[in-house]
């Protein structure tokens, strides 16, 4: 071979390894769909559980605090199928947000999965990710009313939601009491009473991570589920039906910069950690995330008795609403796994009562499984908001995370003392922006 | 006339030899035939592999696509306000961490450039940081910015400059996180700043100092010019290394971050996380170009500067 034809021989080499390398992931809609296309003819049905199960799977999820139980689970689950074994595959959350989908639409990782409630169930249901489990018995197990954020348009069950979290304050009922309070206030007036006369105390009312925009925004929650006209109101921004400088929604702002002297000294580049320590020590009285934190308030040193509050904004007979929820951990079969059989009969193990309530209590998460007991104090204490009129938690209608930025963002402006109407609309030009089509 | 004309055909028939003189085997190129499928399989190829991804519309995960052609980058650069946020924040964060990172790192490297017991403990020290994770770092600087319980509010307060919301502020918050970026790394560059400074013969010092020349003149007229070729492999790295400074934002602020603190790496993650991996792809191709387009300038600026 001449020293020129090598050469022609290795770039030509060169180029066609990368022409095959580069090749697209599928076709083009032109073409017609590839096979393993997102769902069009519907979700697949999942086998009946097999008993007893046999194989490793993975069960894919971001909660790492909720090893140890799950742990325990797992050696209960393969002590009843001595041929099983489920591999923990967790990812920090804000990762498994982003990089999930396409890692269990692989395989390999996630015969079992979860998903949040919002953008990325709704990603992995078009991705045709999750198995159909409308045919399972066990799903008749969980309380109706919870396991409807677990179903797609045609109302399949593909996801069932582990978790009940409630994504309202958290309130130290010992300083409530210490302002005078003997329960939450009913309407906005008397919750802006509330937070003068805990400020009276010397303490933060709130401690609010501005500076944290995953926790930031769960307070919006609570603002906007008695202001806005329907309970849609975020799918309908998202659609263009309603704008961010809405009446309603300019309302919330404008209730929002009067909440920002009550907020922590420098809430706006605080992150969650801070403010759970400062809650935990007694220096607020409220820590605006949600249940999810009580473990780690608790963790923290925090000894007074805990309670659930939102905010009313409006007219107390006017109130919708009186708190926040999210049915979410929406666990699923993956259509990828090679194990359905021992997945579903994973996921028919974690529906048993006995083994949601080992899960609630171990993690202090209230559960969508009927039947469970609660023995946790705190779960015990916060029990009676199973049963309040509460709003499946708004800011996971958005399906677009920078359109719920925006949004959230200029709750955040607001509190800097941007103008509320200035912040709508930079916040609506991003929506604009990113809205599709 | 023969000789003449035949003369082309020589020269073109005769091989030009090589300057080493040294004709390498044709088995050799089997050596590095490995490493040419590996870089092409890795590096080449998914780097035009997001070219193509940018002129469609793929969410990342469907079968499906559409070609879109220029839309994407049209897109981004007429009607997207967080790209646009992001990509000053970049150059903001970028320009400031370059000059401040290779200031610093130059400064702690001639003070520790002799090796002393001292010298190599505070070596150690100015280098621990960079044997952390990105993560970990943000983990301690969450609190060390908490304006409740971090050190650095009382501290500024103290000097009547606390009382800020640091990472929160637009236009301020981006500095804030340049300067976790130096103390992050400003140690590792020393060691680099250190390596060539020990290069300078000794001699050059004692021939300027025999001719009177004073400590400043001494680094103005030996020290800089024969460490610049160091300071250009470190501004370039440096400027690289902040353009991507994605897991400490993450670590930071969440995804996706605030705007103050939004950079090109988290809005291009942020695309990614939205199922939007064609604009998201637009989006690193455009990257892309700005780092080369900053780094070329970089160089071009620093030669000129070596010349003069």
């Amino acid at each position: 071979m001449s020293r020129l034809s090598r050469r022609h021989f290795l770039a030509g080499t060169a180029a066609a390894g990368l022409l095959a390398g580069c090749a697209l992931p599928g076709t083009t809609r032109a073409g017609g769909a590839a096979p393993g296309g997102g769902g069009a003819s519907g979700p697949a049905l999942v086998p009946a559980p097999a008993r007893p199960a046999s194989g490793e799977i993975s069960f894919a999820h971001w909660r790492g605090e909720d090893r140890a139980v799950l742990d325990g689970i797992i050696a209960a689950f393969v002590a009843e199928n001595p041929g099983a074994a489920v591999r923990q595959d967790i990812s920090p959350s804000s990762d498994y947000q982003s990089t999930a989908l396409l890692r269990i639409r692989r395989g390999g990782t996630g015969d079992v999965f979860t998903a949040f409630r919002g953008a990325q169930f709704v990603d992995m249901v078009d991705a045709g990710l999750y198995g159909d489990l409308s045919a399972q018995p066990f799903t008749d197990g969980y309380l109706p009313r919870l396991v409807r954020s677990g179903r797609d348009a045609q109302g399949n069950q593909l996801g069932l939601p582990y978790q009940y979290v409630f994504n309202m304050p958290l309130v130290n009922t010992d300083l409530l009491a210490a302002a005078g309070a003997s329960s939450a206030p009913a309407d906005w007036d008397g919750f802006l009473a509330l937070c003068e006369s805990l400020r009276g105390l010397g303490i933060a009312p709130i401690a609010w991570p501005g500076g944290e925009p995953a926790n930031a925004g769960q307070l919006l929650n609570a603002m906007v589920m008695n202001n806005a006209p329907t309970d849609d109101m975020f799918t309908a921004i998202e659609a263009g039906t309603a704008r961010v400088t809405d009446d309603w929604f300019l309302t919330t702002l404008r209730q929002y910069a009067q909440l920002a002297p009550y907020f922590q000294d420098g809430a706006l580049g605080a992150s969650s950690e801070p403010c759970q320590q400062v809650f935990a020590s007694g220096g607020a009285a409220m820590l605006a995330t949600g249940s999810f934190h009580l473990t780690a308030v608790r963790t923290l040193g925090a000894a007074f008795p805990i309670d659930l509050i939102a905010p009313i904004t409006v007219d107390a007979g006017a109130a919708r609403h009186q708190g926040v929820a999210n049915a979410t951990f929406l666990v699923g079969v993956s259509t990828s796994s090679e194990k359905q059989d021992a997945a579903v009969a994973f996921v028919e193990f974690l529906s048993r009562p006995e083994v949601a309530s080992r899960y609630a209590n171990g993690t202090v998460q209230h559960s969508t499984v009927a039947g469970v007991e609660y023995t946790d104090p705190d779960l015990r204490a916060t029990a009676r908001w199973l049963d309040a009129p509460v709003i499946l938690a708004p800011r996971f209608q958005f399906e677009n995370l920078d359109i719920r930025s925006a949004v959230e963002n200029a709750c955040v402006e607001v509190v800097r003392g941007v103008p509320p109407e200035q912040a709508a609309e930079s916040a609506q030009t991003v929506v604009d922006q990113r809205r599709p089509g | 006339m023969t000789a003449v004309a035949d003369a082309p055909a020589a020269a073109t028939t005769q091989r030009r030899p090589r300057a080493s003189g040294v004709r390498p085997a044709r088995t050799l190129w089997l050596f590095a035939a490995p490493a040419l499928a590996v870089y092409t399989y890795f590096f080449a190829a998914p780097a035009l592999q997001t070219v193509l991804y940018s002129v469609t519309d793929w969410d990342g995960y469907s079968a499906e696509f559409s070609w879109v052609g220029l839309d994407n980058y049209v897109g981004l650069t007429t009607a997207d306000d967080q790209f646009r946020n992001a990509a000053l924040n970049s150059l903001q964060f970028t320009f400031v961490v370059a000059i401040a990172q290779t200031l610093l790192s130059l400064g702690l490297a001639v003070l520790l450039t002799r090796t002393t017991r001292a010298s190599t403990v505070l070596r150690a020290v100015f280098f621990f940081p960079a044997i952390l994770s990105s993560v970990a770092v943000a983990f301690v600087w969450k609190f060390v910015f908490d304006p409740e319980l971090g050190p650095l509010d009382p501290a500024l307060s103290a000097i009547g400059l606390g009382g800020s919301g640091y990472l929160a502020e637009p236009g301020t918050a981006i500095l804030w996180l340049a300067v976790v970026q130096v103390w992050a790394h400003a140690g590792q560059l020393m060691v680099v700043f250190i390596a060539g400074l020990q290069q300078i013969p000794e001699m050059y010092y004692e021939a300027a100092k025999v001719d009177g020349a004073s400590r400043w003149q001494r680094f103005r007229y030996i020290t800089l010019p024969l460490v610049a070729p160091t300071a250009l492999i470190v501004v370039a790295y440096t400027t690289v290394q902040s353009f991507k400074a994605f897991d400490l934002v993450l670590g930071l602020a969440g995804n996706p971050p605030n705007p103050p603190l939004d950079i090109l790496a988290t809005r291009i993650y942020a695309g990614f996380a939205d199922s939007r991996f064609g604009y998201a792809a637009a989006e690193s191709v455009l990257f892309l170009v700005l780092i080369a387009l900053v780094t070329w300038l970089q160089r071009r600026a620093i030669s000129r500067g070596a010349d003069a």
